[in-house]
Order: structure tokens, then sequence, then C-alpha cells
């Protein structure tokens, strides 16, 4: 881990996108980890340090909201953000930090990580 | 001369003292003597008297006895009167011969002995009185006998002109019964001339029904000299048969034996033909009586009859006697229970009327008709009625005042009927149906408050005109099919397009009923126009919903490879590998690509930039937008007009709602491609459906208008008259913004000036707000939006 990076935790149970976006972030200058399901990033949760947790909202195996709702619980202090591609807001969204459409783009993208980090006083 | 008159006795000699010795002996007798001295003074005193006896001296100077008598023998009238001859001298036989051939009728001779000339002359002058008497009696008998004889030809002629006069025909028979006589009337009747009538078989006048009959009838009459009587026909003239009544009595002579038969016939056809009309008459009138009678008792009108001016005593019928409580064979007019109190009275108006003010009295107190009026009858039993009642007085032939008829009609069921109508027709009043009763060819009747309400058409106006010629009625059939249903079923449910007076084209559902014989038909008709545009709100906002789940399902299935894909073209263009040409092309890509992505974002997904609603001034809003259009504006020649009479805030997303009127204007721009007018307006106003205010804003161009076949399809999604230029969901996705407020897009397009006038109008309600956790897609949550979208075309 290098100090001073920003480590963001990657959550998708599909390949090639998590791959992507992990790309897409590295690029923007983040560090990143990725998780393929929920309970798999609980559980690097436990050992690693990670800022900020960008979840899939649907996945099998627990979505993006419940997860953000055991992070509350067991990580108060990781943000969430939550991306979706569907267009249906779930009722448990607040659990997360933020709920992001999938097709913003990288820079909107990175403008909300931005702005969630800002709000946990957390520089980049 | 009768016994007691005297006889006159003519004495004649010449010598004075033989008349004067026969006046002594002759004395005695106490005749008349009248003394004559010569045969010439003794033809004066015959001339002068009549003579009973002459006593004539034969020897006379002049004329002497003889030639004396022999002249009162040439007379006539002295040709039987006694001569009594004295002679002294000629006393032969000779002399006695020739005196009695002279007349004499007897001789005396001289010496005259006075007993013997006494006796003599007594004799001769009481033959002479004889004599005179005999001929008085005897022109007496003959006068009689003439006068007798006129008295019988006058009775004869008396008769025939009576028998000729009576109107009866009249005939005689002889003892026989053989007719020889008929009067003038038979043969007019008959038709018979007098031969034919003589020896007359009547059977040839006779009907042959009656012949043998009458003809035994009369012959035992004739036989037995009994009056005979009969009826029958008898033919006339012309062969026709009337009624006779025939009567023959016989004429008996001074032994009582039938001398001849006296009949008539008398003509009795009109008698029969008017017995028989009275009997007709009588039986009609029996009819009618029994008639009256009748109707009377079922009559369900109490009928009272007063019998006399004090209406002492009156009859009344069934329905009367019902009415009052009293006995039918009761005398209505003293109908008293047995205390004596009255068993009803009469008020008026709650006051008891006194007996000389009843109805029936009056109308016989004032000889006139008490008009129609209404009264209550109060019972002892407790009953109670009201009553409608008028009377009459009757008079008799004299023109007095007889009695009088009462009619009387219980009206309280009526009465009680009509509140219960006046109740109903308020019923119908408060209905807020229309609720209208109109005949067969459409003429309207009723018109209830309800259809006063529904139609803006007063009920003064409509009545008497026809519904479907004020309502320009457009029928779901054909008219006739609907008036076939109505008269062969009696009702007709059914829609029906009609207009207010105002205009407004309303959809009713209509139940119409048609009672056969009443030519009335009754329409129930209920304004459902809200309810269809509800209902069809309610399906278009399902298949929005539809729509909905299905834009979800493809939105994660396109969101997800474009956030890839979008990822992929990031990572490629800002690859230092990429030569420039390269970088060109992924450039090109990436710029398509956000175009997609625009799109799914704006229709498939969500956006929200808050997650709490603000407060939005609209004109704000509207002024910023306009701001970043100035460019476009400018190049179009376009001009624009503000009308700003309210700030128009509203709490709620502020980029939804730049979306709403970025779209609106943006149209507004394209649609005056050379130029125009754009006004852009925002008032807040009363709401027009509740209690609350609400904002207002309306954005109209100049341009190029909405055809009218387009009108109803602009707010559906992917419809676009832009050709490639629009997405065709822009006023879609509008419509589901301003829905979320509970607001309203409507629009207007007619043509103005030569041009086109569209105006979109934009009403938010202020006081309701949007809830916090309302989900932000367009189309969440509709389910539960009123429909208030609402195209109108004007094509004026």
């Amino acid at each position: 881990m290098i100090p001073g990076r920003i480590v963001i935790l990657c959550v998708d149970d599909e390949e090639n996108p998590l791959h992507l976006r992990k790309l897409v972030l590295q690029k923007s200058g983040f560090q990143v980890e990725t998780a393929t399901s929920a309970k798999m990033a609980l559980d690097m949760l436990g050992f690693a340090h990670v800022d900020l947790v960008l979840s899939d909202q649907l996945m099998p195996g627990g979505t993006g909201t419940e997860l953000a709702q055991q992070i509350k619980s067991q990580h108060p202090e990781v943000p969430v953000m939550l991306l979706s591609g569907v267009n249906e807001i779930p009722p448990d969204a607040h659990y997360a930090d933020r709920f992001v459409s999938k097709v913003e783009g990288p820079r909107a993208l990175c403008e909300h990580i931005s702005e969630v980090l800002a709000k946990r006083g957390i520089a980049m | 001369m009768n016994v007691n008159e005297k006889a006159n006795i003519l004495m004649v000699d010449d010598q004075p003292a033989k008349l004067l010795s026969y006046e002594a002996i002759l004395g005695e007798l106490g005749e008349n003597l009248i003394q004559a001295r010569s045969g010439r003074a003794a033809l004066e005193q015959l001339l002068k008297h009549d003579v009973a006896v002459v006593l004539l001296d034969v020897s006379m100077p002049e004329i002497d006895g003889f030639e004396m008598a022999d002249m009162m023998r040439q007379h006539p009238r002295f040709q039987k009167t006694a001569i009594i001859f004295i002679s002294a001298v000629h006393l032969t036989d000779m002399d006695r011969i020739k005196g009695y051939q002279s007349g004499a009728v007897d001789y005396i001779s001289v010496p005259v002995v006075p007993e013997v000339l006494r006796a003599k002359v007594r004799v001769f002058a009481e033959l002479h009185r004889k004599t005179r008497q005999l001929e008085v009696l005897n022109q007496e008998l003959e006068r009689r006998v003439d006068q007798r004889t006129r008295q019988l030809q006058e009775s004869e002629r008396q008769f025939r002109t009576l028998a000729n006069t009576i109107p009866q025909l009249a005939w005689m028979a002889d003892a026989e019964g053989r007719i020889f006589w008929y009067n003038q009337r038979w043969f007019e009747f008959t038709g018979l001339s007098p031969e034919q009538s003589q020896g007359l078989d009547w059977r040839q006048i006779l009907h042959e029904q009656h012949a043998d009959r009458v003809l035994e009838s009369m012959q035992r009459s004739w036989q037995n000299g009994t009056p005979w009587e009969d009826t029958f026909p008898i033919r006339n003239g012309n062969g026709e048969f009337c009624w006779f009544l025939s009567r023959a009595v016989p004429i008996r002579d001074s032994e009582g034996n039938v001398a001849r038969w006296f009949g008539t016939s008398t003509d009795i056809s009109d008698q029969i033909a008017a017995e028989e009309r009275i009997k007709n008459l009588n039986t009609q009138l029996e009819q009618r009586v029994t008639e009256l009678e009748t109707i009377m008792q079922v009559l369900p009108v109490g009928v009272t009859v007063a019998h006399d001016p004090a209406c002492e005593f009156m009859t009344g019928n069934q329905a009367l006697s019902e009415l009052l409580g009293v006995r039918p064979d009761e005398n209505m007019s003293k109908s008293l229970d047995s205390t004596g109190a009255a068993m009803y009275e009469l008020l008026q108006g709650g006051r008891v009327l006194p007996a000389d003010e009843m109805p029936v009295q009056r109308a016989i107190a004032t000889g006139k008709p008490v008009p129609t009026a209404e009264w209550e009858v109060r019972r002892k039993d407790g009953f109670t009625a009201q009553i409608l009642g008028s009377a009459s007085p009757l008079f008799d032939t004299d023109g007095m005042v007889r009695g009088a008829v009462g009619a009387f009609f219980d009206v309280s069921s009526r009465k009680k009927m009509e509140d219960l109508l006046r109740e109903r027709a308020d019923l119908l009043e408060l209905a807020s149906e229309a609720i209208l009763v109109r005949d067969r060819n459409g003429i309207l009747h009723y018109w209830n408050a309800g259809a006063e309400a529904l139609y803006g058409w007063n009920r003064n106006e409509v009545l008497g005109k026809s519904l479907h010629h004020v309502l320009h009625t457009q029928f779901p059939t054909a008219k006739e099919t609907i008036d076939s249903t109505l008269m062969s079923l009696g009702r007709w449910d059914g829609n029906l397009v009609q207009h207010t007076k105002d205009g407004r084209e309303i959809t009713v559902a209509s139940r119409q009923a048609y009672k056969a014989g009443t030519e009335s038909i009754l329409e129930i008709n209920r304004d459902i126009t809200a309810q269809l545009h509800t209902e069809e709100a309610l399906r278009r906002t399902e298949r929005l919903a539809a729509m909905g789940r299905m834009a979800g399902i493809i939105a994660h299935e396109i969101n997800n490879p474009l956030e890839a894909i979008t990822n992929t073209f990031f990572l490629l263009r800002n690859h230092p590998s990429l030569d420039d040409e390269a970088q060109y092309y992924a450039r090109l890509g990436e710029e398509e690509l956000l175009r997609a992505c625009h799109i799914t974002k704006q229709t498939l997904g969500f956006y929200r930039e808050s997650q709490d609603p603000v407060d939005v001034s609209i004109v704000d809003l509207l002024d910023e937008l306009l701001e970043l259009q100035v460019l476009r504006l400018q190049v179009s020649g376009v001009k624009i007009v503000k009308k700003y009479r309210s700030r128009g805030m509203v709490r709620g997303f502020p980029v939804e709602l730049k979306q709403v009127f970025l779209n609106l204007v943006g149209n507004a721009i394209q649609a005056m491609p050379n130029g125009g007018t754009l006004r852009v307006g925002v008032a807040e106003r009363k709401s027009r459906v509740g209690p609350h205010s609400e904002l207002c804003v309306s954005i109209c161009d100049t341009g190029l208008g909405v055809r009218p076949e387009h009108a109803k399809r602009v707010f559906e999604p992917f419809f676009s008259t832009k050709e490639a230029k629009g997405t065709g969901l822009g006023l879609w996705i509008s419509k589901g913004i301003v829905q979320k407020y509970e607001g309203t897009i409507q629009f207007r397009s007619f043509p103005l000036n030569g041009g086109n006038v569209t105006c979109f109008r934009v009403i938010i309600p202020r006081a309701q707000q949007p809830e916090e956790t309302e989900p932000s897609m367009i189309y969440a949550g509709m389910e539960d939006i009123p429909p208030v979208v609402r195209g109108e075309i004007d094509s004026r």
C-alpha cells in the first residue's frame, strides 16, 4: 500500500466491467482493489485499508445497498457509493453515501468520488 | 067549430010573423038565429055566416024556396048545407020529391008543430057541428102528417151528412147482415166504387190471417142479434192493411125484431202506433232509470238528492253513505245517531258549516248552482276526509225550486298523492342527474334542476322544444333503432354525445324508459365525460407504466454495457500508443457513445441532482434558459415577449423543471424557423378544481402550428414532427415530470392572422408538492396521478 494514495474497493460480479472500471480509476490516480461479490468485499474490508467502496447495485448473493448497510454497521468510517444500470432507486438507497447512474461517464464518476471523499474529510 | 059553439040557423020567410014564431020555437035551442025576409037576403046571410041549417019557406015572392035551394046547391060551399022546407000550401008528394031533389033534407008542413021543428033543427044543428068538428080534426091530422114527413126527411139528411162526415167507416145491413149502404169514407178508404161495394164479399178486404175469424164472429152476431165488435186489419186502396176497431149494433122495430144493423169501423193504426211508441218510451225510460240508479250506486262519487225545498228528505248513493258513515237507506238530511247527534259535519276553512250553509241547502236557497269547492267531512267516528263537491237546484215544471242534487268526491288520497308527487318532484330536483321527460317527437315536457346544471339551459328556455335540437345529440346508432327499441322493449340504455349551452361537448350515460300508452319518454342522463377522460387517462397510464417496466429491463441491459464501453473508450482515447488518426476515431466513437448515454440517462435512467426538493422560481428558471437560447433566437429572428405576474415559486427539483421548460421553449423556437414571437407568461391564479391556487406558465409561438390529426398524439412517446431531429420523447418526458407535481400540460393550436398560434400551458398546484421520498424516475408512481393531460385543438 502506497501511503497517500486513495484506496477504492470496486465490487462487481461481472469481470469485464469491473476490470475496465478499475483501469479507469487507476488512470485517475486511485489505488484500486476489486471484489466480485459483497461477501468478498466485506472480507477484504476486514483486513485491508479501504477509503471508499464503489459497488454495483445488482449482484447475485447480495445487492449493493445491502452491502452498504453492512459496511455502515461494521465499518461506518468507510463511505459507500453505489452504481446502478437500472432505472429504479431502491428503497434502502440511503445506506449509500451516493447513488450514481452507470452511464454518467468516467469524469462524472471521479467527480462524485471526490465529492463523497471531501464530505468525509478525506483529501485526495 | 067546437062542441060548445053556437050553430047559425038561417030562417027565411017573407012573413015577419012567421019569422017571429020560428024564433019563439027555436029560441030555447040556444043557437044563433038569423032572419032573412027574402031569398036574396038569405043568400047574403049565407055568404056571411057558416050556416048549419036553413029554414026555408017554399012560397015566397021573387025567389021561391025551390029556386033558392037550387041556387045554394050550385055553390060548392053550400052543397051540403041542411035545408028544411016549410010549406002551408003545396004539401003533396010531388012537392016533397021536388024538395028532396032540390037538396032539402026535410019537410015540415003547416001548421008547424013546435016540438017537431025544434027537434029537427036541433038534429041538423048538431049534425053540422059534428061535421065541422070532423073537418077540423081532419085538417089537424093532415098538418101533423105533413110535419112528421118533413121531420123524417130532415133526420134522414142529417144522418147521411153525419155518416159521411165521421172519420169512421160506416155501413148498414139488413136483418140478415147483407150490407146495403156504405158511407163516403168507406169508398175513400177501400178505393171501391159504390157498385163494387154492393154485395161485397168482405174476404176481399180482410187480411187472410183474420178473415175466417172476423166473418165467423159477424155471422154469429147476425144470427143472435147481439152487438158485434172486433179488431182486425182492413186493406186500403193501395193494398196496405190498417188496423180497425169494428162494431155493429142491431136496430130493432117496435116489436123488438131486428130491422137492420148499423156498423162502424174506426182506424186505430195511429192509436196502435202511438201505444207502441209509448210502450217503447216507457221501456226506454225504465232502462234509463235503472241505468241511472245503477250508475248512482256504483259511482265512486257521492251523490245526494234533496226531494223537497226544505231538505227534509234526502237520499244518497252507496258512495255517499260510505263517505258520510251513514246507512244507505237512511235520510241523509236527518242522519242522527241514537243520541240524536249528527253523524257527520261539514267544515270549510276549519269552520263547521251550519245547516243553511251546506252546499245542497244553499243551492235550494239561492236557486243557483253551488260551484265546485273543497270541504272537509268530519264524522262522528273520527274519520275525516277532504272532499270536492258541487250542488245544483232542481226545478219543477213551473220553474220553482223543488229540491237539489249534490255530488261529492273524496279527494283525500289524491291530496296525499299530490303531496307525495310534490315530494318526488322535489327529489327529482335534488337529483344530480339530468332528468327529463319528452314525447316521441323529442318535445320536452320536464327538465329538472340537474338538467339545468348539466346542460346550462334553463327549463323555461327548453320546455316545448325538441330535445335533440337543443342538445345537438349524436347517437351511437341510428335514432330510429333507438326509438324502435324504446317502443318494443320500453327502455334503452346507452351513451350519447351532446352539447351544453356554452358549446361544450359532453358524453352522457342515458337511460330512457317509455311506458306504452303514455306517449312520454323518461330520460335520465349522467355526465360521464370526466369519467371517460379518467378511464382513458388510466388506460394511457397503464400503458405508460408497462412501458416503464419495459424501459427498466432495457435500461439494465443497455446501461451496463454502455458503462463498460464508455470506460473502454475513456481508456482507449487516453492511451499513449494511439496515433492521431486512431485518437480521432476513438473520440468520434466516444462522442456518439456520450449521445447514447445522454439519451438513456434522460429516458431510461434516473436523474436527480439533489435528494431534497428546493424552492425554485420558475421566472428565474425561464430567464436562465432563455439566456442560453439567445443565439438561436437571434438566428431565427424570434422576438421574445415576457409577461411575468408572479415569481412562480415551486418546491421541487430545478433540473427536471428546467428540462420541462427547455423542451417547450425548444419546440417553440424550432416551430419558428422563419421568425415569429415567443410569448412567455407566468401567473398565479385560483384553481378551478379546488380551494388552492395554482401556477400557470404559458409558452406560445406563432410558428407552424400543430395539425389537428397530431393534436392528440403530441404527448405520446416517440411521436415527433421533426423527423430525424427529435427523439419524440420531449413532451412525453415533460408531461411525466409535470404530472409528478400533480400538474397538467394543455395546449391549443389555432390559425390567427394568416399564421398559427400554438400555446402550451403548464399548470402546477401551489399547495401540493411532490413527496420528498418520491423516486425521481419520470414514470415512477404514475399510477396514482390523476388524469390531467389534455390536448385541445381549436380548428378555427
